[in-house]
């Protein structure tokens, strides 16, 4: 199965679509109900995100315009197609880091991030346990030492309240 | 008024912390930019949560530093493995390829590194020369020439980015709608914040810059590729008899630099452009012996001294107008205005001390630059070695802890992540990303300036015609959409008539 640029294309275009709606109900709703949506420049805010939205709206329907256009024309190298078990590695990548995100305030730093660094280690290929476990934990220290000893930052705890005393 | 600004600016720069910074960002910088796919702006962006806790000079040493490194950086992997670090290099590969294959790899990474310390010097000099005298013109401008000028800016890249105008055109909308996120200024009333105390002021720019840009980016490395090469590189060391090789070509240097240093300051042309355009100058004035395109040290000297001159250049309109040229450049304006202090005229007037201070640091990059790169040049290439499935793990934990460190909030952390993601759908659907960052940075500038006219005319949108620099300012926007849109039915006819042949 193959996924083509003009699908990604589809894609933007349905979330300029989303956002420009978006901006309407919001203009309609929550911006009337503060009182801010009406009256003079100094006043009415809504009238330069709705100017925006209008003016991408119109550039939305023109890329759509544009889109539908080429769909009836012959094949060009644009619309060259790209398997979509190939994007199972950036899939993977995104999946891992949000994830990530997710386990770092409950989790904490010191447990989180060396199982993030060696998860994505052996995404990019690396076989070798010792060559992910190591580098993962030694990575994981350095960037803490960096930040917490150095930086003074405190990174989260995570429900062990680990940070290290550096 | 100048010699003030750099009397008081150099009280700033001679710091310890600021003369550190500044070299550890060339050497940084040097290394983004060696490193293929990473680059200067990369760099940048992933160094400005550190940056924004430090004091200003300081800080934008420390990035502006990172730029210069990264604009030269990518010449090394362009000579030494034909694969330039970054686009700023590509046309590098033309001479610095052969000249490394014909034994002289050590001169060729010499030279480029000189040139670009000259070029960066060069560029140095234009901007403190110009920079001032534009932001005195400008102090005259009231809000219907500022809100023009950042619409100027905002179409200029729209218009140069890669893929179409109209994609340009709808991520720097978006850019503006991303925005108007928070508080408004002037009603005080709350903007898409849905309830979430976290957006009342807006989202923040890191978070954005670093999702757009680092997240998709290493997403697209990660996509069918063997991670784990480790390319077979000599080891290189270059001396500093090579300056004078580089000083052999004054002229084609000097050539080179006005070009990168004018290309520079125009918004959206950026250093790739003036780097190819130089090399075709300095290509054209050659004699056929110099052999250009078989190993040519004055090719080399061509597109490196144009590159660095270029950061110069862009940083003229920056400081002086703030209005970035480029997306590097719009990142640097989103750092200074966290640090505290807004480039335009204001600068110049109210704080002569950064704006001396940030000439400074400049001058002080670019003489890092000769330095450090000429002596740490096997560092260099030894990073060329380090393996991508080591890397791109560090450039997400950076991300990650960079992000989060600017508020210890968990919160940016998700605007990072679905930045990260838009970005990801952007670059697959060919839509640029620089228009999108832009806009964000531009946005205020533009609906205050907007609102402001609107409220002091009595004419609506007619006082945008009433004044003279405001009126020059709207034919040339007008002028640039239809340029636009002429050159692609041109390119289009032509591609059409191409592939019917």
């Amino acid at each position: 199965m193959t996924i083509k640029k003009t699908h990604a294309e589809w894609l933007v275009a349905l979330i300029f679509v989303a956002v420009v709606a978006l901006v309407f109900q919001q203009a309609a709703t929550d911006m009337v109900e503060q009182g801010i949506a009406s009256g003079g420049p100094y006043d009415n805010a809504a009238a330069y995100p709705k100017t925006i939205a209008l003016i991408l709206g119109g550039m939305v329907a023109l890329q759509l315009g544009v889109q539908i256009i080429r769909r009836r024309a012959p094949a060009d190298a644009d619309t060259r197609a790209v398997q979509i078990r190939t994007l199972g590695r950036p899939a993977l990548m995104v999946l891992i880091f949000a994830v990530y995100l997710g386990c770092l305030s409950p989790l904490g730093y010191h447990i989180a991030t060396p199982i993030m660094l060696a998860a994505l280690m052996a995404l990019c290929g690396i076989r070798n346990a010792i060559a992910i476990v190591v580098p993962a934990v030694l990575i994981s220290l350095a960037f803490a030492f960096a930040f917490e000893a150095l930086l003074k930052i405190v990174l989260p705890g995570g429900f062990l309240h680990l940070n290290i005393a550096w | 008024m100048l010699a003030d600004s750099l009397l008081l600016g150099l009280d700033q720069f001679l710091t310890p912390l600021t003369l550190m910074l500044t070299i550890v960002g060339v050497i940084f910088g040097l290394v983004v930019g060696a490193l293929p796919g990473l680059g200067p702006l990369m760099g940048v962006v992933l160094m400005l949560p550190f940056a924004v806790d430090m004091p200003p000079v300081s800080a934008m040493g420390f990035l502006i530093a990172i730029g210069v490194g990264g604009s030269c950086g990518g010449s090394i992997s362009a000579i030494l493995l034909r694969i330039p670090g970054t686009p700023l290099a590509a046309a590098t590969l033309f001479d610095g390829y052969p000249l490394a294959q014909k034994g002289r790899a050590a001169d060729a990474i010499g030279i480029a590194i000189s040139a670009s310390a000259l070029g960066g010097l060069f560029g140095g000099m234009v901007l403190i020369l110009t920079a001032p005298l534009l932001a005195d013109f400008a102090s005259n401008f009231a809000p219907p020439e500022y809100a023009m000028l950042a619409l100027t800016g905002l179409i200029a890249i729209a218009v140069v980015s890669d893929g179409s105008l109209l994609k340009g055109l709808m991520t720097g909308a978006l850019g503006l709608l991303i925005a108007t996120i928070g508080t408004d200024e002037f009603s005080t009333g709350f903007r898409f914040t849905f309830g979430q105390y976290e957006l009342l002021n807006g989202l923040h720019i890191v978070a954005i810059v670093v999702g757009i840009f680092a997240i998709s980016e290493m997403a697209q490395q990660v996509h069918g590729r063997n991670l784990n090469e480790k390319p077979t590189v000599k080891a290189v060391r270059p001396g500093f008899r090579t300056v004078i090789l580089t000083l052999r070509h004054w002229k084609n240097l000097l050539r080179s630099s006005t070009i990168g240093a004018a290309f520079g300051a125009l918004p959206g042309v950026g250093g790739t452009i003036s780097t190819f355009a130089s090399y075709a100058v300095a290509k054209a004035f050659s004699k056929p012996e110099e052999g250009y395109g078989e190993g040519a040290e004055g090719g080399i000297v061509a597109t490196e001294s144009a590159n660095n001159s270029t950061v110069g250049g862009a940083l003229v309109p920056t400081l002086a107008l703030g209005i970035p040229g480029e997306a590097a450049s719009a990142v640097l304006i989103g750092a200074m205005l966290i640090l505290g202090f807004f480039p335009g005229p204001a600068l110049f007037a109210d704080q002569p001390e950064i704006a001396g201070g940030i000439f400074m640091v400049y001058l002080f990059s670019n003489v890092s630059l000769l330095l450090v790169g000429i002596l740490m040049t096997p560092i260099f290439v030894w990073v060329l070695r380090l393996k991508k499935s080591y890397l791109i793990p560090v450039v997400l934990l950076l991300c990650a802890i960079g992000t989060f460190a600017l508020q210890s909030s968990v919160f940016d952390l998700w605007v990072m992540m679905g930045f990260g993601l838009v970005g990801i759908v952007l670059r697959a659907a060919g839509y640029p990303l620089a228009p999108l960052v832009i806009g964000v940075i531009l946005g205020p500038l533009l609906e205050n300036n907007l609102r402001r006219s609107l409220l002091i005319s009595r004419e609506g949108y007619w006082i945008f015609l009433d004044r003279p620099v405001s009126t020059i300012l709207v034919v040339v926007n007008v002028l640039l959409i239809v340029g636009a849109i002429y050159w692609t039915i041109r390119q289009r006819r032509a591609k059409r008539s191409q592939t019917a042949a």
